[in-house]
């Protein structure tokens, strides 16, 4: 697999991003909404702890959740279904009659679809957060955030390709993406910090993918200048990705397209 | 050989547990392809032909039996084969909606491995072929089905294919549209020597594009000759047709039955092994108030029904 096709696959979905002003705007304008609904609940519940809530000040809660929000508004919401169902309409078929792989170029085209909206969330949640909280806490962390942010897409992508790939054997992706988006929103730190849950239920977060994919930015972008957070995200990109392309791999093995 | 098939089979299997049954969609068949031919590979729904093209170009593994396409296993060399087959499911679009016909090539000219420079030579070379290079920079949504179809012909067609597999690739074209694509076909066949593999449904289709028939049923190659042979063979048969100046009984002859009769128009359908044509017009013109007659082949449509509707009596 060379560069060229997965930098064009990348280029030609943003390009078809960019040809969806409509969407792209709405979609803006909804994690704008979010954003200040669910940032502006998690202030109050701090003002209501002396100020701090699990280590984090009220501030940092708002930018936590811009970056959260960010990173799963980004992608297609029903990314798990939409590759399910291509698998199981035979949709996929068109892909594997092409000299290249399908998993690599479909995660290429994926992040080229999510990087436009990404850069729309990044500056529509910075200038709400600044109007609303003022600056973050660490401006180093909160740059370090950026960066994390664009890991935190890519194993989300990967993830969501190794879940919708059991729509090789169970011929229904539906159910799967139902489990992924709550475990994305719970243990993967999205609607709040992992610290904020019970501990052993933290540690269990801490031990899965799902913290790489919103929990970390969020953690960064709250002003907790950790650096050993990217690590983390990109060996859990590097086995997101192994594990997308090992499902594909052997699920093409069964794939069933019956008639035309 | 180009394409070598031989006692290929494919079951897929259904339902759950209790409920699970194997269904065969492809039986046990085997043919052969030459380089340079055009073959019509039909059947009624259901009959096996899109699971076998799929076989053939590796998208779905064979329950039992061998493919060899240009030499290659399908199914366990799929990227290799890609760089050497052209595939158009007229159900299923190769191109992004949103984008130019060009934006798209730029994409499948990346996976296909090639130059820029060739890409752009391709292009035009194959908008000069398909009369085509008018669309290229119309985003795809915008075109009728006609144009895409060309744009999707050049999209499976830019690598210069070696065969090209074409499941349905008329279906949803208006008269014209389809006139034009069959044309096509023909014309990149004789000027590229591209082995052409086509599905269809549209008896017109394999009239125009194919030299050489092969019909499957059931899963089942039950038909493999010439699209000529097709007609000589099966054509033990033919029509009367005989124009009345006035109503007329039919005259009754060993071989002949009645297909049609109205005061003004009677269609004899003559078994030529049981009765002569000769005799038989003798017998109208000596009989009958003839105000016009001609004898006519049976359309290729009904020999094709015919040939389904006796493989499907056991």
């Amino acid at each position: 697999m060379n560069l060229r096709i997965l930098r064009t696959a990348f280029g030609t979905a943003t390009r078809r991003a960019l040809r969806e002003p409509g969407s792209f705007f709405v979609a803006t304008g909804f994690y704008v909404a979010v954003v200040a609904m669910v940032g502006t609940l998690w202030r109050v519940a701090a003002a209501s702890h002396h100020g701090t809530l699990a280590g984090y000040t009220a501030v940092g809660l708002f930018w936590y959740i811009a970056a959260s929000e960010s990173a799963t508004m980004a992608i297609s919401l029903r990314l798990v279904e939409e590759i399910g169902d291509d698998i199981v309409s035979g949709a996929i078929a068109v892909e594997m009659l092409r000299p290249v792989s399908v998993v690599a170029v479909r995660i290429a085209a994926e992040f080229g679809r999510a990087v436009p909206k990404l850069i729309s969330c990044i500056l529509a949640g910075t200038a709400v957060s600044l109007v609303v909280v003022g600056p973050p806490r660490n401006v180093g962390a909160a740059l370090l955030s950026a960066i994390s942010l664009v890991l935190a897409i890519l194993c989300n992508i990967a993830a969501q390709h190794a879940f919708a790939g059991i729509a090789f054997w169970i011929r229904d992706a539906r159910s799967t993406w139902f489990l992924y988006q709550k475990f994305v929103f719970v243990l993967g730190g999205m609607l709040l910090p992992i610290q904020i849950l019970p501990t052993a239920l933290e540690q269990i977060a801490r031990a899965l993918p799902f913290t790489a994919m919103a929990y970390a930015p969020a953690r960064l972008a709250a002003g907790f200048f950790e650096p050993e957070l990217l690590l983390v995200q990109s060996a859990w990109l590097v086995v997101l990705i192994g594990v997308a392309a090992a499902t594909f791999q052997a699920g093409e093995r069964r794939l069933q397209v019956v008639g035309g | 050989m180009t394409i070598e098939v031989s006692e290929l089979s494919k079951a897929f299997v259904t339902g759950r547990k209790a409920r699970r049954k194997t269904v065969d969609a492809v039986r046990d068949i085997s043919f052969s392809v030459a380089a340079g031919e055009r073959v019509a590979f039909i059947g009624p729904n259901g009959a096996g032909k899109s699971t076998s093209i799929k076989m053939l170009t590796g998208i779905l593994h064979p329950s039992a039996g061998t493919i060899s396409v240009l030499g290659l296993v399908p199914w366990q060399q799929r990227r290799q084969l890609a760089m050497r087959i052209g595939t158009l499911f007229g159900q299923r679009s190769q191109l992004w909606f949103e984008l130019t016909p060009r934006q798209s090539f730029r994409m499948l000219g990346a996976i296909f491995g090639l130059s820029d420079q060739h890409l752009v030579r391709r292009v035009d070379e194959l908008g000069e072929l398909l009369d085509a290079g008018h669309l290229w920079d119309t985003p795809v949504r915008s075109q009728s089905l006609g144009q895409r179809m060309r744009c999707e012909l050049a999209a499976c067609m830019l690598h210069e294919p070696e065969i090209l597999f074409l499941d349905e690739p008329t279906i949803g074209l208006d008269l014209l549209g389809k006139q034009l694509f069959r044309d096509l076909i023909v014309r990149l066949n004789q000027q590229r020597n591209t082995t052409i593999f086509l599905t269809s449904h549209d008896v017109a289709d394999i009239e125009s594009v194919a030299e050489r028939v092969i019909v499957i049923n059931h899963g089942e190659v039950i038909y493999d000759d010439s699209v000529e042979a097709m007609r000589r063979s099966l054509f033990a048969t033919k029509y009367v047709d005989v124009g009345l100046a006035h109503p007329a009984e039919a005259p009754s002859l060993v071989g002949v039955t009645i297909a049609q009769h109205s005061p003004t128009m009677l269609r004899l359908v003559v078994d030529t092994e049981a009765q002569s044509i000769g005799t038989v017009v003798n017998a109208v013109l000596s009989s009958l108030p003839v105000a016009d007659l001609s004898i006519a082949d049976p359309p290729l449509e009904s020999v094709i029904a015919s040939i389904y509707s006796t493989a499907r009596t056991p």
